[in-house]
């Protein structure tokens, strides 16, 4: 470790790590200082508790009832979905066609596509599309069709190697993160996340 | 920073049908004139200081379509300015100097998902230097998939040490989440693969990189 | 469950079953029970309760994916301590701030202002260590877990918990003294 001069002595570490049955006195009298230095710290937590306000649990509740019936049968019917031995719990599937993958550099973008097929459960839906960073973010640009399955909507896509963000767009302004897929927050608050693919 | 260079890298990372349009092009009239004007400076800056501006269009369009008030839109592409200076500053410590601007933006995702600089610095000097984008890219999607940093960071770098190509990883992530769908946790199956990974190794660890002196800040 | 009141599994079926406003029991049960932790993860109350209001709707989206209803609040935590991992995206800049903001609530209440003050300069020197070694310190020395516990809540090893927390304790070291 390149900072092992500045760092607490191994014993000193067992010490804060409650390990030394005898305490302090169970330690070399050279880290006596040391291991007062290192009990100080420990005793500088602030063990208050911040008060929750009262408004948090209707806040939760008014978002949880906004998302109710679409959203709440979205989740559970997923489960069987997820359980069909090919699809490996995605709701996305990628379906490698033609050439192996290479890497991007600067000078070669990359030269492979792959077909990715998106997947969305949502019976009460009246029209549902997908939106991402290779549309856009054009909910109109990308429907998804109602398939054989009841409530099952499905679109087919050729997309670059790389980094897409998407999410689903229900009924044209409720926005789904695909709730089998990877996640981030979409960084503008709000707790609304984008689904990830990875090519 | 060779203007002209970055102008070059950037183009190569926006697909080739939009490569001719210019930031307000792309913009279109959805987006409100103060954000576009917020796009330019910080693409501009993006520009000069070699990143990709690319990621902070994207995310402009991104606020304007999902009608985010344009305080938050401002915060969020400030925020993805600031993370692709982190990711460059992360690359230029494992001896990337200057980074490419397609592997900036790949760990700048890798740090929007939760894993921080040191660890993107640690990845990306872990294989070859023209994967490090999908090495990168690999590791912010399992960080989305819920694999704490450090499990992330253990599994990506046993997989490359034990010869698998950056390529190879791209399995990583469907990997993980049949793991989850079985009831272990993200963190749980990392490991798992992480020692399967291991197991399956035949080379073994690589000798370890020497990383290069911090370079002095640009002002 | 003597008691009668319901257990947790029972309210997650019936939340999946349809009656969603009996998902407020959870959020009643449960909302105090991190906040310490969220607070110190992220350096401020303000930041704690949005963690904890949005991990509950998170859990709410994701309910149908617990796997074992009886223990929600496990896997309640593991959505939260998510969710302060995300956080901590902000700029280094907004984080010291509402570092700032929380140590103006505590200098209210707190006569001693030296007291506050060591508080106020180990948090600050908290928020600098990575999310991972913030954890782990905060489990260990602020909720008072064991690493055997600490361990099986996040499903990884006695040993890496404890190389994490042992450069926590150097990363603090340096930290305090650059500031003092």
């Amino acid at each position: 470790m390149r900072h092992e001069d500045r760092g607490f002595h191994p014993d000193v570490k067992r010490l804060l790590d409650g390990e030394l049955r005898g305490g302090l006195d169970d330690l070399a009298p050279a880290l006596r200082e040391e291991a007062q230095e290192a009990l100080r710290l420990l005793a500088e937590v602030d063990p208050t508790a911040p008060v929750v306000s009262d408004a948090l649990e209707a806040r939760v509740m008014a978002a949880v009832r906004a998302k109710r019936g679409r959203r709440r049968e979205l989740v559970v019917r997923l489960r069987p979905w997820m359980l069909a031995p090919a699809l490996a719990a995605a709701a996305v599937l990628v379906l490698l066609v033609g050439r192996v993958l290479q890497a991007p550099t600067a000078q070669a973008p990359a030269v492979a596509s792959l077909t990715v097929r998106f997947v969305l459960v949502a019976p009460d839906a009246q029209r549902v599309s997908v939106a991402g960073t290779f549309n856009q973010w054009d909910p109109s640009a990308t429907p998804l069709v109602r398939t054989a399955e009841a409530g099952v909507w499905a679109a087919t896509l050729t997309l670059p190697a790389g980094e897409h963000q998407y999410a689903f767009v229900v009924d044209g302004d409720q926005w789904v993160a695909d709730p089998a897929a990877p996640a981030i927050p979409d960084g503008f608050g709000g707790g609304r996340r984008n689904s990830v693919l990875t090519l | 920073m060779n203007y002209r260079l970055a102008m070059l890298a950037m183009l190569a990372l926006v697909p080739a049908a939009l490569a001719g349009q210019s930031i307000d092009e792309r913009l279109g009239a959805r987006v409100p004139r103060e954000t576009a004007a917020l796009v330019r400076e910080l693409a501009a800056r993006a520009a000069a200081r070699g990143l990709p501006a690319d990621p902070i269009v994207q995310k402009a369009i991104e606020g304007s379509v999902k009608a985010v008030t344009a305080d938050r839109v401002a915060g969020a592409l400030r925020e993805v300015l600031a993370q692709l200076e982190l990711s460059a500053a992360a690359l230029r410590g494992a001896g990337m100097d200057p980074p490419d601007t397609i592997i900036v933006a790949a760990g700048a995702f890798a740090i929007n998902a939760g894993l921080d600089a040191s660890q993107v610095r640690e990845l990306a000097g872990a294989g070859p230097a023209t994967g490090a984008a999908v090495t990168l890219r690999v590791a912010g999607t399992l960080a989305a998939l819920g694999v704490p940093a450090a499990e992330v960071v253990q599994l990506v770098a046993t997989a490359l040490g034990a010869g698998q190509a950056p390529a190879d990883l791209l399995a990583l992530p469907a990997q993980v989440q049949a793991a989850v769908a079985r009831g272990e946790t993200p963190a749980q199956a990392a490991v798992g693969l992480a020692r399967a990974a291991a197991a399956l190794g035949r080379r073994g660890p690589p000798p370890t990189r020497p990383t290069p002196p911090p370079r002095p800040q640009r002002p | 469950m003597d008691r009668g009141e319901a257990s947790d599994g029972a309210i997650v079926r019936a939340v999946l079953a349809g009656d969603v406003e009996r998902y407020a029991e959870l959020v009643r049960k449960y909302r105090d029970r991190y906040a310490r932790f969220a607070a110190r993860m992220l350096g401020s109350s303000d930041a704690a309760e949005d963690a904890i209001q949005d991990a509950f709707v998170r859990a709410y989206d994701q309910l149908a994916q617990c796997n074992e209803p009886d223990k929600f609040v496990g896997w309640f935590f593991l959505i939260l301590r998510n969710r302060c991992f995300a956080e901590r995206r902000k700029s280094k800049d907004r984080i010291s701030l509402d570092a700032a903001q929380a140590i103006e609530a505590v200098e209210r209440t707190d006569r001693d202002m030296e007291t506050a003050e060591r508080r106020r300069t180990l948090q600050l020197a908290l928020l600098e260590l990575t999310p991972e070694q913030r954890e782990v310190f905060v489990l260990k020395h602020i909720e008072g877990m064991s690493y055997g516990e600490i361990a099986e809540r996040l499903g990884t090893s006695v040993p890496s918990l404890k190389m994490r927390m042992h450069r926590a304790y150097d990363r603090l070291r340096e930290q305090l003294r650059d500031r003092t």
